[in-house]
C-alpha cells in the first residue's frame, strides 16, 4: 500500500473549481515529482495534502487522501496538527520568509523537537546539532546560535530541511525548494533530499517546474496542466515517450548540451487563468495537435501500454 | 587578451570596480573587489554569455560595459570610441546604440506607465520628436517585432503576465535601434516555459536586426546554448574564457557549474559533488585562488598564489566534437584539468 495516495481529487474556493480530479500516490523511500507552469495547480496540492486549503479559502469537493490508511479529507484542525510537523513535514519554495526573523534558527528546530517529540530544552538542542551536522553544516553550535538574516539562502534552506527533518517524518513536500537558489547550491540541496529519501525510507513529493530537476531526482512524475493531470509515469517511461504533447512541451523548454541554435522551443502562450479554462482538453488553444475534438470533449485519464496514464485524445501510448 | 578577431563592437580592458561598505561601530569600511581586472573583446554579432553564481559580479560587469556605473579604472571601448571619455551628453547619445534588458520585468517598467508611454519614453528621452501618427505606428512595430498583439499598448503592467511584460522591456530597449543589448538575466524570474520562448524571440531578434549580445545568467546549461563564447566569473574575476559553447570546462569551478546542470534525461543523472560549501563573501578575500576554499583539486600553492588568467597550450582535443580548438582558451588556475580527464 502506497504511504499517500490521493485519489480523484477534486478542490474548488466557492464555485471555481481548482483542481478537477488529481490522482496519485507516493511510496515510501521514493520521489514523486509534480510538475507544471505556475497556475497549473501544483502547490494547491501540496496545501490539500497538508490540509491547509482553509487558508486560501479552499474546500475538497470529491476524491480521498489516504496518507498510511488515515483519510486526510476527514481529519479535525486537532488531529491535523499532530500529523504537520511530525509525520508531515513541508519545505517552502522560499527559505527567506519561511524562517522567523527574530528567532535564532536553533531555537526554530528546537521548537519542532520540543513540540512533537515532547524533548527537554537540552535534547532538543542536541538534537538540532546532530541534524545539522548530518546535513554537513559545519561548526553547528554555533549556527544554531544565528538568526537568519545571518546566513546565505542556501544555509537557510538547509536549516528549514533540518526543521523538516527534525521529528522524522514519513512524508516530506517540497515546493519549488530550489527555486530561490544559485544553480550549484541547487544541485547540492536536491541531492541531499534525495540521499535522505534513501537512507530514511520516507517519501518525499518534488515540487517543480523543471523537468532538468525531475531528471535528476524522482521516480515517478505526474505532470499537471490547468488543474487536471496530464498525464503521470514512472521516470525512465516518461522522458523515452512522452504520451501528452504538454509532457513533450515542458521537455522541449529544457536547453540540452550540444542543442542547435534555434532548436530550443517554448510553449506557445500561457497558462489560463481558472476564469478562462478552454472548454475541451484545458491545453488544446497551446497545442501542436489539437483537433475539433479536443475542443469539445474533455479526454477522460486512460492507462497507457507502458504502465503510466494520460488524459489525451491522441495520446500514441493508450492501451486498445 | 585579443581573441584574434578584427571586428570588435565592444573591448574592455582591464577593468575594476570597487565597492566600499561593511562599516560597523569600530571597525574600518572595508573594500570589495566587485569586478577585478577584467578584460573582453565582444565581437560584432555575437552572443557573449558571462555565468557565475550570485555575487561573482556579472551584473557589475553588465552595468560598466553600458557606463551605468563607472570604474574605478580600466576601459571601455565601443565601436573604437572609449565611454569612459565621454561627456554626460555624448555618453547619452551613445547610450541610443546601448540598451538594456533588466532581470525583473515586473520592475522594469513604471506601473503607472501604460506599455505605449514606456515604449515611447525612450525618444522623449533622447529628444527624437514623433507626430502622434508616427508614434502610434512606432509603438505597433515595437510590439509586433517582440510577438504581442497591438491591442495591447493601453494596457498597464499589471495586467501581463511577466513574459509579455519581458517581451515590453525587449521592445523598450530595441526603440532606438541599438547594436548592442547587455541582457541581465532576463528570464530568471520567468517559468522555463516562458523563458524558452523569450530566448526563441532574442535569437530571431538577432538575427533580424543583426545586434551584438551580452548574455548574463547562472545557468550555464541556458549559456551554453544560446551564447557563441563563454565568461565564467567567480568572485569577480575571470576564472575562464570557453572559447565555444561546447569547450570542455578546464577550471574546477566551470565543471561544478556544468555539473550542477540538470540535463531533461534521467539516463545522464549525475553525480553531485557533496556539498562543498559556498561562495564566500567579496570581502577580505584570500590572497590565493578565491575558489581554492571550495575546490576538491586545491593545493598549497593555490592558497598562496593567485593564478593569472592564461592560455594554455592544447595538447589534446579542446572541443567535443574532436577538432583543435581554433580560439585560445584562457584559464586562471594553477592545476587546470586535462580534458582526458573529464
Amino acid at each position: 500500500m502506497s504511504l499517500l495516495a490521493v485519489d480523484n481529487l477534486s478542490i474548488s474556493i466557492g464555485n471555481v473549481t481548482l483542481l478537477d480530479g488529481i490522482t496519485f500516490s507516493v511510496d515510501k523511500g521514493k520521489v514523486l515529482g509534480i510538475v507544471g507552469e505556475s497556475g497549473s495547480g501544483k502547490s494547491l496540492t501540496a496545501l490539500s495534502v497538508m490540509g491547509l486549503l482553509p487558508l486560501s479559502r479552499g474546500r475538497i469537493r470529491s476524491g480521498s487522501v489516504i496518507f498510511d490508511g488515515i483519510d486526510l479529507t476527514g481529519l479535525r484542525e486537532a488531529d491535523y496538527r499532530k500529523l504537520r510537523g511530525n509525520r508531515i513535514a513541508f519545505i517552502a519554495q522560499n527559505p527567506m520568509t519561511s524562517l522567523d526573523p527574530v528567532i535564532s534558527v536553533g531555537d526554530q528546530i528546537d521548537q519542532v523537537l520540543r513540540l512533537h517529540l515532547k524533548m527537554t530544552r537540552k535534547a532538543a538542542r542536541q538534537r538540532s546539532i546532530e541534524l545539522l551536522s548530518q546535513l554537513r553544516i559545519p561548526e553547528a553550535a554555533e549556527v544554531c546560535k544565528l538568526y537568519p538574516h545571518q546566513l546565505s539562502g542556501g544555509m537557510k534552506q538547509r536549516i528549514v530541511i533540518a526543521m523538516a527533518l527534525a521529528a522524522d517524518p514519513d512524508l516530506i513536500i517540497a515546493d519549488e525548494p530550489t527555486t530561490a537558489l544559485d544553480v550549484t547550491v541547487q544541485a547540492q540541496i536536491i541531492e541531499l533530499l534525495v540521499q535522505l529519501v534513501r537512507q530514511r525510507d520516507m517519501a518525499l513529493m518534488l515540487i517543480t517546474h523543471d523537468m532538468g530537476v525531475i531528471a535528476q531526482a524522482c521516480d515517478d512524475v505526474v505532470v499537471l496542466y490547468a488543474g487536471r493531470v496530464a498525464e503521470s509515469n514512472e521516470v525512465g517511461a516518461i522522458f523515452r515517450q512522452q504520451n501528452h504533447p504538454y509532457t513533450q512541451a515542458l521537455i522541449g523548454c529544457i536547453p540540452r548540451a550540444g542543442m542547435a541554435p534555434g532548436s530550443l522551443k517554448g510553449i506557445p502562450g500561457s497558462v489560463p487563468s481558472v476564469s478562462s479554462y478552454a472548454s475541451g482538453c484545458r491545453f488544446h488553444p497551446r497545442c501542436p495537435a489539437a483537433a475539433d475534438v479536443c475542443r469539445t470533449q474533455t479526454p477522460q485519464i486512460t492507462k497507457t501500454a507502458d504502465g503510466g496514464h494520460v488524459a489525451c485524445h491522441f495520446s500514441a501510448g493508450v492501451q486498445g | 587578451m585579443t581573441l584574434g578577431h578584427s571586428d570588435t563592437l565592444v573591448s574592455i580592458t582591464d577593468l575594476n570596480r570597487t565597492f566600499t561598505g561593511g562599516r560597523r561601530l569600530l571597525r574600518k569600511s572595508r573594500t570589495m573587489n566587485a569586478v577585478s581586472n577584467v578584460s573582453l573583446q565582444i565581437e560584432r554579432g555575437s552572443v557573449t554569455g558571462v555565468v557565475g553564481e550570485s555575487g561573482c559580479g556579472k551584473s557589475t560587469l553588465a552595468r560598466l560595459a553600458l557606463r551605468l556605473i563607472e570604474p574605478t579604472s580600466g576601459r571601455v571601448m565601443f565601436d573604437g570610441i572609449d565611454i569612459g571619455t565621454l561627456t554626460p551628453k555624448a555618453m547619452r547619445s551613445m547610450r541610443r546604440r546601448m540598451q538594456m534588458v533588466f532581470q525583473d520585468p515586473y520592475s522594469a517598467i513604471d506601473p503607472r506607465y501604460r506599455l505605449q508611454d514606456a515604449l515611447l519614453e525612450p525618444f522623449r528621452l533622447q529628444g527624437v520628436k514623433l507626430t502622434k501618427a508616427e508614434a502610434s505606428a512606432k509603438v505597433e512595430e515595437l510590439l509586433t517585432m517582440v510577438g504581442l498583439r497591438p491591442e495591447l499598448a493601453r494596457s498597464y503592467p499589471h495586467q501581463l503576465s511577466g513574459g509579455q511584460k519581458q517581451r515590453a522591456g525587449i521592445a523598450r530597449a530595441l526603440a532606438l535601434q541599438p547594436e548592442f543589448l547587455v541582457l541581465d538575466e532576463p528570464t530568471a524570474s520567468l517559468d522555463v516555459s516562458i523563458q524558452a520562448q523569450i530566448i526563441g524571440l532574442l535569437e530571431r531578434l538577432k538575427d533580424e536586426l543583426g545586434l551584438t549580445y551580452l548574455f548574463i545568467s547562472h545557468d550555464l546549461g541556458l549559456v551554453r546554448y544560446f551564447s557563441d563564447r563563454i565568461v565564467v566569473m567567480y568572485l569577480g574575476r575571470v576564472v575562464e574564457l570557453l572559447p565555444t559553447p561546447t569547450a570542455l570546462p578546464r577550471h574546477p569551478y566551470t565543471k561544478a557549474l556544468l555539473d550542477s546542470t540538470f540535463e531533461p534525461d534521467p539516463k545522464l543523472r549525475r553525480a553531485v559533488a557533496p556539498a562543498e560549501g559556498e561562495i564566500p563573501s567579496a570581502f577580505d578575500l584570500p590572497p590565493g585562488c578565491a575558489y581554492a576554499s571550495r575546490c576538491p583539486f586545491a593545493q598549497e600553492r593555490c592558497r598562496t598564489e593567485r593564478p593569472e588568467l592564461q592560455s594554455r597550450p592544447h595538447h589534446s582535443l579542446g572541443n567535443a566534437d574532436g577538432n583543435m580548438p581554433p580560439y585560445e582558451h584562457p584559464v586562471a588556475c594553477h592545476f587546470p584539468l586535462s580534458l582526458t580527464s573529464i
